[in-house]
Order: C-alpha cells, then structure tokens, then sequence
C-alpha cells in the first residue's frame, strides 16, 4: 500500500488504482499517515511553507461546525503522530539512484594551493571504494559536526545495491 | 609544534572577529541540546534523488545514543562517551572506534565556536515550523569556495537540532537530515541498548593510537583546514593505516595512508561522492592515499593532491 501512495502522490496510478488508494486514505490508519509523512518529507525538502500545528485538524473542526446542507464530507481527523509504522512509511519515500559524481582523476602534478580552483570534468565513472563505508566509520568520529549533530551524519554510508534506479 | 601553533593563532584570530552574538548563542544552544538532552526520533537522510529514514535515541544520563538505520543494509550504531560500536547484523561483525588517549569525540568549545567565523558568515535566518517544531534558522555561509554552507534549523524552546541542508557555493542542496518524528525526554536504559550486543559478533577493533607518520605531509594546506589528529588504525582486517585529519571547525577531511602490498585488490584512482562528501583516491609513493571529506569535490582532491612523501 505504501508503494501505492508514493505513487499515487506521484501521479503514476491509473484511475483504478488511484481509486483504490483514495479509498485506502479515507479509511484512515496507516495509509494515511502514510501519506501525511510523505507530503511532510517532500515539502521538507522542497523547502515548502508548512501549514500550522493541527491545520487539518482544525479544517475538520470547522467542516463539522458548517451547516449540514449540501457540505461535503468530513474530512477525517489526524492520528496520532507518534506511532513507530513512521519510520516504516517513510523509509519507502522516493528513492531514487544516488546521484553518482565522477570525475577524471586529476594530474599527478600539485597544484599550488593559492591557485583557483581546477576545472573538474566528468569524464568516467569512478564508483566508490569497496571499503567506502569503512572510511565513512573512520572519518566520522572526527567530524566536528557530530557536537552539533549527535550521531546523524553516521548515516552516511554506502548502500549494498547502488544500482537499482528506481525514480 | 608549528601546526598547532598556526591553529592556535587561527582560533585568536577568529575569536577577534565580530560576530553577532545571537547566532554564536544559538549555536551553543544547539550543541548543548545536542548533548544534554534525552530524545527519540525518526530522521531523513537525504541526497542526490535518495532518501534513507533512521531512528535515533540519545540517552543523556548515561552518555549514550543509538542509530539504527532502517532502510537497506541493516545496521546499528551505539556511541557511548569513549567508544562508537557498528553493528553489522548481516556479517556479524561488530566495529569497534574507541576514543584515543589524547583527544575525545570532538565537542566545539566556545572559543572554538567562534573561530568559525573566520570561514562562515553565521547569522539567523527566519523562523518556520519544521516537522511540527517552531524553528529558528541559523546560516553559515563560507567566506570561499573552499566548504560548503549550513542552514541549520534548531527548535526554538529546546534548542535541537531539527533539520540541518547542507549547501553548495550556488546554493543547492546538497543534502540534508530532518527529523519526521521526534521526542524528547522519556528514553529509557533500554532504549539505547544494542539489539546485537550478546550476539556473539566478530569484533574488529580499530586499535587507534596517535602516532607521528613520519615523512607524510602535505606540500601545502588547504586555507582554514588545519591538522586536528594524526593515528594509526586498522580498518578491517587491514594492516595498520595511518589517519590525518584536517578541519575547519566545522567541516572535516581525513587522509587514510595504507601501503599497497596490504590490499587485496587494486586501487582505483579518481573521484566518487555520496551526498556531501567526497573520495578521492590516488597512488603516492607506493602507497594507497584515500582522501575523505564532507567539503565541495574540489577542496577534497586539492588536498588529495597536496599529499607528499618525504624520506624522513
């Protein structure tokens, strides 16, 4: 179902299928804090406005207050945020492949440091060192960051199976 | 001696510099939450078109947080205040970073903070709801091209850090971490213990222990990135390798130096990136040099680059 929502907020579903997660949606649950943690996710990263604290709960509050004739139907209330189905619903967000830089290796000769940068053409696929993700474990301890941070940026790690493009 | 001397005189020189002092407190108030608060919540990792979710849980009491990392490849982190344990459930192997005698997990001291803004303009940006939590940005925005910028957003009543993109020099995104779920206080002893620590793992010890790598250097600096540690480790089941370390204040690059008969297989030079840090690897005089760092690809082959052997 989760795949469902990501695609239908995607706008990939045919019209029976977005049916079927439409109504998935109205019967609240998971598929509907499903979609409510996409859509936070994804106007998070777009750097979206948020709407206030409880904006649809209060939406519902006044829809329930409107006088009966011909008002549409109750938006449903929002469930509680703290059930752990979260981190479940999110990890299916978009994944897309990594986006993979690479770059010709420069020449040998040291550039000197007051120098502009050097110009970097891509030119071949360089993948990560197989031991990638032992360096990252190296690296991290020392990262400054970490203080301000705690222990988020130790997230950064090499997935086994990079080469799944999935959009 | 020099080196220290020069990082000395940088973090004067920082200090002397005038900064307004709301977006130096806030980022006080961000590392103090950071470590005095206990707190639960479910992050995003983001970069490139990929996002990866993660749960942390910071115990404050006993010094302890735990990452456990939900999407693909299971694993596990605990950090305790001397040591980082990655647990690997899949090949049952447990990693083992202990902190060495001469240096902690890094904190930023006040002074430290301050230095920053020798290479950041910090400032406070707008205030917005992140994730259900009233924000207040603060921006650090490079003085060079040399490392990337910040924009952190700290919740405004407890200070933690809620959302944290990380910027290149045109002001993309690079990546980012944002909390969709996050608690603070109620955290329990349980809640930051291992899932795997009496499962009989494979302990593979880093065995850090600061050294002199005698003859290793670098032909010149990269400007504000000074030598921060210098050690020799084992990384997996490798031979000793020698680990610098160089940073900003913020942002840091580690040089890992390992003979090439200790590897199975053969090095691959060039350039690879994941999110906002960048490899690069290349031969020196016999030996594999792997450059690692979050800082944009050019500083991190600059330093590549500068990595020189003299017999001592």
């Amino acid at each position: 179902m989760k795949e469902h929502i990501s695609a239908l907020m995607d706008g990939e579903l045919d019209g029976r299928a977005a049916g079927e997660a439409i109504d998935a949606l109205r019967r609240e649950g998971e598929a509907l804090e499903c979609w409510r943690v996409y859509h936070l996710i994804s106007d998070g990263m777009r750097d979206t406005r948020l709407l206030s604290a409880g904006f649809a709960a209060r939406v519902s509050q006044r829809l329930e207050a409107e006088p009966t004739v011909l008002a549409p139907a109750n938006l449903p209330g929002r469930t509680p945020a703290q059930r752990f189905a979260f981190a479940a619903a999110a990890s299916l967000a978009a994944v897309a492949l990594v986006g993979w830089l690479a770059f010709a290796p420069q020449p040998e000769a040291p550039q000197p440091m007051a120098q502009a940068q050097p110009a970097i053409t891509p030119v071949l696929n360089v993948p990560l060192p197989s031991a990638a993700n032992d360096y990252l474990l190296a690296h991290q301890g020392f990262s400054p960051r970490v203080s301000l941070q705690g222990m988020a940026p130790y997230v950064r790690t090499v997935a086994e199976h990079q080469d799944e493009p999935r959009k | 001696m020099l080196w220290r001397a020069a990082a000395l005189l940088c973090i004067f020189a920082g200090a002397a510099q005038a900064q307004s002092p709301e977006s130096l407190a806030w980022l006080r108030k961000i590392q103090d939450a950071t470590r005095n608060l206990s707190y639960s919540g479910t992050f995003v990792y983001q970069h490139g078109g990929r996002s990866e979710t993660s749960r942390i849980t910071r115990l404050a009491a006993a010094d302890t947080e735990r990452l456990e990392v939900l999407d693909g490849m299971p694993r596990e982190l605990v950090r305790t205040r001397d040591t980082v344990r990655c647990y690997l459930p899949e090949s049952k192997v447990v990693k083992v970073e202990r902190r060495t005698p001469d240096r902690s997990f890094p904190a930023l001291l006040p002074e430290q903070l301050s230095a920053l803004a020798q290479h950041y303009d910090i400032s406070l940006g707008e205030t917005r709801r992140v994730g259900g939590f009233d924000c207040q940005a603060v921006m650090l925005t490079p003085k060079d091209n040399l490392r990337y910028g910040y924009r952190l957003y700290a919740d405004t009543a407890s200070g933690m850090l809620v959302r944290a993109v990380t910027v290149d020099a045109a002001g993309n995104q690079i990546e980012q971490f944002m909390f969709t779920q996050l608690t603070i206080g109620r955290v329990t002893p349980d809640m930051v213990k291992s899932r795997h620590a009496a499962a009989g793992f494979r302990v593979e010890d880093a065995e850090a222990a600061p050294t002199r790598l005698a003859g290793w250097g670098l032909s010149s600096e990269l400007p504000g990135f000074h030598k921060i540690v210098e050690l020799t480790r084992r990384m997996g089941e490798s031979k000793p390798v020698g680990q610098v370390v160089y940073s900003d204040g913020l942002a840091a690059v580690s040089v890992f130096i390992e003979p090439l008969q200790a590897r199975r297989e053969p090095a691959r030079t060039g350039l690879a990136s994941l999110g906002a840090i960048h490899i690069y690897t290349r031969e020196v005089a016999n030996h594999m040099v792997t450059v690692v760092g979050e800082a944009p690809a050019a500083s991190v082959q600059r330093i590549a680059n500068a990595v020189e052997y003299r017999r001592p």
